[in-house]
């Protein structure tokens, strides 16, 4: 191979060549970071997005931002740091919604008939934009994950009340008070509802205080600013070049 | 004269730097596949999945896991025995054109490899999440079981495994040992097979109910994770690309 030969015949073939790689490499990005994001937070996350009576309860506001926040951070680390795309977040989290919306709309309701009002998926883009807003305007990762991070989890239940208000309606059905979501889970039973009502409801978050969304949001935002410094780590060890010594060669 | 009409004949006999109609043949492969494998799930899912000891859930079900197994064990030693038989052994020594044109053709593997991920890792993942939640498992081999894991993993394991194998044995830029991140996204994948293993013996001996963020679960998590290994091949994908493109963009 000689260094003073072209690959191709003009610049402007070379610039089709590059945009055409472009659309390739963004195509596959897209699609593997959706597979792997969506295995990640389905199962780490999932059971509380699958369903809105459960969205209802606060270990949601606590839980779905400190696993969600693993794959924007790990695809900024590798986006900003070497290309200066401030899109590492938001590509992250439109990826997973895009598969999330397809199953919820499919197999929830295509395929076992769960109506889609109680399985829509939890909304992440507000805290991505910020993430990457961030990020862009103060190019620090320290920044980035604490106010960021932060951010992130107390972003996340403002950024979903629009959507779930109207499932938080309460209603008396046979003389018991419950809201619309609790009676959505009552008429759509599922497998695996008796045992994680269990888990949530014998916790405190529910008794202490009025209303405790505000506190695990704020602790929310606390175990996103670690888990974005953990996984921005991550994101760094997964972007390398390496090779390793190939002795068959 | 001659020698330009010679050049332009040689110009349009060449083939194009990307094969679109491959591209698009192997997009539309995995899309018209999974559309017919959801298809049949919609239909004898409920009709003849809901009962492994009924004699219809053999037919449709069991039948199915056995002819997909035998066909993923034939393509997987296929694709990458003929990929291993006719590689390069002069792979150093290919002009730059060519050397963009394999970068394109992995690419295209690349893409099937994103596509194929997709459709196991999110689409029948999170659908096999929805037949559980409604029907309660009776085997490890329930219909959604037969298309995810023995299905959709395998097959995005061939993909990713055949797309390492043509950059091997194809690509300058892979020459210089293993490619840590491509091992990773290659191997991640692979290990959950084993981890199925794990999942269902577990479900068979602690609880039947199907508990999405279980510990038992997070075996699947891990190994999901490989798929940021992409970012690592991506690197170096673009520092290669750059380096064939960068004087004539300059």
């Amino acid at each position: 191979m000689s260094a003073s030969q072209s690959a191709v015949r003009s610049r402007a073939e070379a610039v089709q060549v590059s945009r055409t790689f472009d659309w390739m490499i963004l195509f596959t990005l897209f699609t593997a970071v959706l597979g792997g994001y969506h295995i990640h937070y389905m199962l780490t996350g999932g059971d509380w997005d699958f369903w809105t009576d459960w969205k209802d309860r606060r270990l949601w506001v606590t839980v779905a931002p400190i696993v969600s926040i693993t794959f924007p951070a790990a695809v900024q680390a590798c986006l900003w740091w070497r290309y200066r795309l401030p899109v590492g977040a938001t590509l992250s989290v439109i990826a997973l919604m895009v598969g999330e919306w397809i199953n919820r709309y499919l197999n929830f309701w295509g395929w076992t008939y769960f109506p889609v009002n109680f399985v829509f998926p939890s909304n992440l883009l507000p805290g991505a934009i910020v993430l990457d807003v961030i990020l862009m305007l103060g190019n620090s990762m320290t920044l980035t994950a604490v106010v960021g991070g932060l951010a992130y989890g107390l972003l996340f239940y403002p950024g979903n009340w629009p959507i779930i208000a109207p499932l938080h309606v309460p209603v008396e059905y046979n003389g018991m008070m419950m809201t619309l979501a609790d009676l959505q889970g009552y008429h759509y039973v599922r497998t695996g509802t008796p045992e994680y009502i269990r888990m949530v409801e014998k916790g405190t978050l529910r008794t202490f205080g009025k209303d405790v969304a505000p506190v695990s949001a704020f602790f929310s935002g606390f175990v996103s600013i670690i888990i974005y410094f953990l996984w921005h780590f991550f994101g760094r060890w997964f972007s390398k070049t390496d090779f390793i010594a190939d002795d068959a060669s | 004269m001659a020698a330009t009409t010679e050049s332009v004949k040689a110009d349009a006999a060449e083939a194009p730097l990307l094969n679109k109609r491959n591209l698009t043949l192997g997009v539309l492969l995995y899309l018209v596949f999974y559309s017919f494998i959801r298809w049949y799930e919609g239909v004898y899912g409920w009709s003849a999945g809901l009962d492994s000891f009924a004699p219809e859930f053999e037919t449709y079900w069991m039948n199915m896991l056995y002819i997909e197994i035998v066909a993923e064990v034939v393509l997987f030693a296929g694709i990458n025995g003929y990929i291993w038989k006719t590689r390069d052994r002069k792979v150093m020594s290919i002009t730059p054109r060519e050397e963009l044109r394999r970068h394109f053709t992995h690419w295209t593997w690349l893409v099937c490899y994103g596509w194929a991920i997709y459709w196991g890792a999110s689409y029948f993942t999170e659908q096999d999440g929805t037949w559980h939640q409604t029907i309660v498992r009776d085997t490890d081999f329930t219909p959604s079981h037969i298309i995810e894991f023995y299905l959709s993993y395998p097959i995005y394991i061939i993909t990713g495994t055949a797309s390492f194998m043509y950059a091997k044995t194809r690509l300058p830029t892979y020459q210089e040992g293993l490619h840590l991140m491509y091992l990773v996204v290659v191997i991640g994948p692979f290990m959950i097979l084993p981890n199925v293993g794990l999942n269902e013996w577990g479900h068979t001996f602690w609880f039947m109910e199907e508990l999405f963020v279980a510990p038992l679960h997070y075996g699947f998590v891990f190994f999901g994770w490989a798929a940021l290994g992409i970012l690592g091949v991506l690197n170096t994908e673009v520092m290669a690309i750059a380096k064939l493109l960068k004087k004539d963009l300059a």
